[in-house]
């Protein structure tokens, strides 16, 4: 009988470069996994966790080392094997999947030919080409992807994310490993093909008898796959144990908080906020056509983004846009706040209409309708004071400076920033703290509607928590109006009043976030809630009160 | 800051700096060192180097070689400098117009821009000074005349990809102006790459003169280092002197420009300068 224990890493430090915020990127990091389990490495960004996955590779940024400490794979430690050796494990019996799919594959090979490479690699004596070319189909097909043959000859950017993402994990299992490194393999991802990404790697898994270390910052997916699950903070392990101890009983503080910051468990909205009277925004038949030549002799492709979308928005109510990438609610926004402008149909804002509105006049409709982007780090000017990046809307609207600064001084202690703060350049600032600097921008020029484009998507749970209830903070007193889009059903069902359900530019279905959750009518906003990441664990609203009423 | 520290460890850069500066001193102080007119005749012609009084020799009128050198390097920067700057304004306004706005707008600049693009500027250079005349206002007009559309396409390019940033979006929404939006969100974020090909443009924009001095259509007032060249020419075999000193004064300044815009490239690109 062959030893259980596949992987074992064992108290190992990884040195970053002197001048790094910390001495080492992990440190003292302890962990194990046997044949035929997942285990989950979780922790937010900067823990260390995608360190430790390129650590038993050997994938390493430049300056960077395995200080001390072993890590041995089926007995042997690779910790100080040589190169030649740890080429033949990476994508032999250790292979590995990254997180975006698109930079992982080679744009300019047929998919094929990639899936081919990784077998032709690792078998000697080469074999025969009919032989690779079965063997790829047989992994095509084995990923579930329809019509392997077709397949086989298309590049990667023909591809939709999810199929990429099944094409990374055929060419990991190109040579049948022991062991599958996969670093947030579905964080790119939209969830229901997250669902199917997630279920394949464990169909697999159980297959092959693989063991599998799969590294996510959702406690949702955790609770989906794995068996065992290793929590990190810092460099460090904080908690490690069976999938039901950790998430039933966590031990530790750290574990705790990020169980808690699951989105979806609180709700941040009272049932009933009062809101009544006629629409403070009001679109109606919007249209929106994307038309991108293809070159000179293909027909150039038209993408309908929106489709006839009407969405009445009343004072002091939040509405989330609910849908997959692609779904058109990205566009929806823009088309709001007039960054992009509507084939057909209007938007009355407060009675006026938005949409005839011109130089001056819309400049001065605008500072009503404000905006949060998704990606703190692209929303800053890199090279713009904070302060001066909240001031300048009020004083392009006239605000002496002076008082304007002080405004945004106060604005930023009231998203819990330091008001030295407003004398910093963005870089100095984590995303958390940057997204909150871009509330306060938004809402210095105290607007009447706020739209959220994925605004809490970007950032870590905990942080993503603590945004999300300074936002349902900041909408009472402020008295907003949101309009709140995010691809994720949890958040929605926290911060919303009301739920619009979007696919393919139509809306497939609206209602109240409860209604929604209980009784959704549509079948795509069913598939939408079965896959959300442990659902089971991590009831919505909807199905705690079902199980209330119930018992 | 960070970035002038980072220059200053960047060595080939450095080796240009100090050259270029050698030669920005030798401009500044001509006329003490050489209180003369270059144009008049301080010895006997055809003397070779290190004769007496003249350690470059002398031309075929006996001018000194090496005051023309020393008068020669404030034309040439002077040149360099100001056709650069007109190119820019030239280019930077047309690039960031047709890059903001884009379009119908954009067609247009972009189809005026390649009208001068096919025309081979040194061409249109000469056929400028020949016609309006060699005076020293109108071939730095001429220079900057061919030498703005690269700058004009990098400035579209740049501003086509900032125009979309959320930052800058941000700013529209903020209910920023489009004049305050171009000058002080995108023209920022895009000014690294217009710098180093602006360096640059001054070093060729040396040569484009040189190169109309030589042809005889520098200002027939001032020293120029073509000119010397082009005069010299027809007695390289007897005198090398007279063309080689003014020749090696061109080719350092340049490439020391090079070099400086290289290490300029280098240190503003972060991509690069990160590396470090």
């Amino acid at each position: 009988m062959i030893d259980k224990t596949l992987l074992a890493i064992e108290n190992v430090s990884i040195s970053l470069p002197p001048g790094a915020d910390r001495p080492f990127a992990i440190e003292d990091v302890s962990l194990t996994v046997n044949r035929n389990e997942i285990v989950c490495l979780v922790g937010e960004s900067g823990s260390g966790k995608s360190m430790t996955a390129h650590a038993i590779l050997r994938l390493l940024p430049d300056r960077t080392g395995v200080a001390q400490g072993s890590i041995s794979f089926n007995g042997n430690d690779i910790a100080k094997a040589d190169e030649p050796t740890m080429r033949k494990l990476r994508g032999g019996a250790i292979s590995m999947i990254f997180q975006e799919p698109l930079s992982a594959l080679n744009p300019l090979a047929r998919v094929g030919q990639q899936i081919a490479e990784s077998i032709i690699t690792h078998t000697k004596p080469t074999p025969s080409k009919e032989a690779v070319d079965a063997r790829v189909q047989e992994l095509i097909r084995d990923v579930g992807l329809p019509d392997p043959v077709a397949l086989a000859r298309s590049f990667p950017f023909q591809l939709s994310g999810g199929q990429r993402q099944r094409i990374m994990i055929a060419m990991a299992m190109a040579n049948n490993p022991a062991l599958l490194l996969a670093d947030e393999p579905t964080t790119a991802l939209d969830v229901t093909t997250q669902k199917q990404i997630l279920a394949l790697v464990k169909k697999l898994q159980s297959e092959r008898g693989m063991g599998v270390l799969l590294i996510t910052h959702d406690f949702g997916v955790v609770a989906d796959v794995a068996d065992r699950v290793v929590v990190m903070r810092n460099g460090r392990v904080v908690e490690q144990g069976t999938v039901d101890e950790v998430l039933r009983n966590p031990k530790d503080d750290y574990t705790k908080s990020l169980i808690a910051a699951v989105p979806g468990a609180r709700s941040l909205t009272k049932a009933d906020r009062k809101i009544t009277g006629e629409p403070l925004l009001d679109a109606v038949g919007l249209n929106k056509t994307f038309i991108t030549k293809q070159g000179m002799f293909l027909p150039p492709r038209r993408t309908d983004a929106v489709q006839n979308i009407s969405l009445g928005l009343k004072a002091r109510e939040t509405v989330a846009i609910v849908g997959e990438s692609g779904s058109g609610k990205s566009t929806l926004g823009r088309l709001i706040m007039r960054l992009i402008e509507p084939d057909t149909g209007s938007v009355h804002f407060d009675g006026k209409d938005l949409l005839s509105q011109r130089g001056e006049r819309l400049r001065q409709m605008r500072r009503k309708i404000q905006i949060v982007f998704q990606d703190p780090f692209a929303a800053l000017d890199p090279r713009q004071k904070v302060g001066d990046a909240i001031a300048g809307g009020p004083i392009a609207y006239g605000t002496p400076s002076k008082e304007a600064m002080a405004d945004a001084k106060r604005l930023l202690a009231r998203v819990g920033l330091q008001e030295s703060a407003a004398n910093r350049y963005p870089h100095e600032f984590s995303g958390g703290q940057r997204q909150r600097i871009c509330i306060a921008r938004a809402l210095a020029l105290k607007p009447s509607v706020l739209v959220a484009d994925e605004a809490v998507s970007a950032l870590d749970v905990s942080v993503q928590a603590q945004v999300l209830q300074l936002l349902a903070e900041l909408r009472e007193e402020m008295n907003l109006a949101m309009i709140f889009i995010t691809h994720d059903l949890r958040v929605a069902a926290e911060i919303a009043d009301r739920i619009v359900v979007m696919r393919r530019g139509e809306i497939v279905e609206q209602g109240e976030t409860q209604k929604i959750f209980q009784n959704p009518t549509d079948a795509y906003t069913r598939a939408l809630l079965d896959a959300i990441p442990g659902r089971a664990m991590f009831a919505g609203p909807g199905a705690r009160q079902a199980e209330v009423a119930s018992a | 800051m960070s970035t002038l520290k980072s220059f200053l460890r960047h060595p080939t850069g450095m080796i240009g700096l100090i050259v270029l500066l050698a030669v920005v001193l030798l401009a500044v102080t001509a006329p003490w060192l050489f209180p003369d007119d270059p144009w008049d005749m301080v010895g006997a012609p055809f003397q070779p180097p290190f004769s007496e009084g003249l350690w470059l020799g002398s031309d075929m009128l006996g001018r000194d070689v090496a005051a023309g050198i020393a008068h020669g390097a404030r034309i040439s920067l002077i040149i360099g400098v100001i056709s650069t700057l007109t190119s820019l304004v030239i280019g930077v306004t047309i690039g960031a117009t047709a890059g903001y706005f884009g379009g119908k707008v954009d067609e247009v600049m972009m189809r005026i821009t390649e009208l001068f693009q096919t025309i081979p500027g040194f061409i249109l250079a000469i056929l400028l000074v020949a016609t309006i005349g060699p005076k020293i206002s109108n071939i730095i007009f001429a220079i900057g005349i061919v030498s703005w559309p690269p700058l004009a396409r990098l400035t579209r390019a740049e501003f086509m990809r900032l125009r979309g940033r959320e930052f800058v979006q941000a700013a529209v929404c903020q209910g920023q102006r489009p004049l305050t939006v171009v000058l002080r969100r995108i023209l920022p974020n895009a000014i690294s790459p217009i710098i180093v090909t602006g360096s640059l443009a001054v070093a060729s924009a040396i040569l484009i003169e040189s190169a109309l001095s030589f042809m005889g259509l520098g200002d027939p007032n001032l020293m120029s280092w073509g000119f010397m060249i082009g005069a010299a020419r027809t007695v390289i075999r007897q005198a090398w002197w007279m063309s080689v000193f003014p020749g090696l004064a061109i080719l350092l300044t340049v490439l020391a420009i090079n070099l400086v815009g290289e290490g300029l490239n280098d240190t503003l690109n972060p991509r690069i300068s990160r590396k470090r």
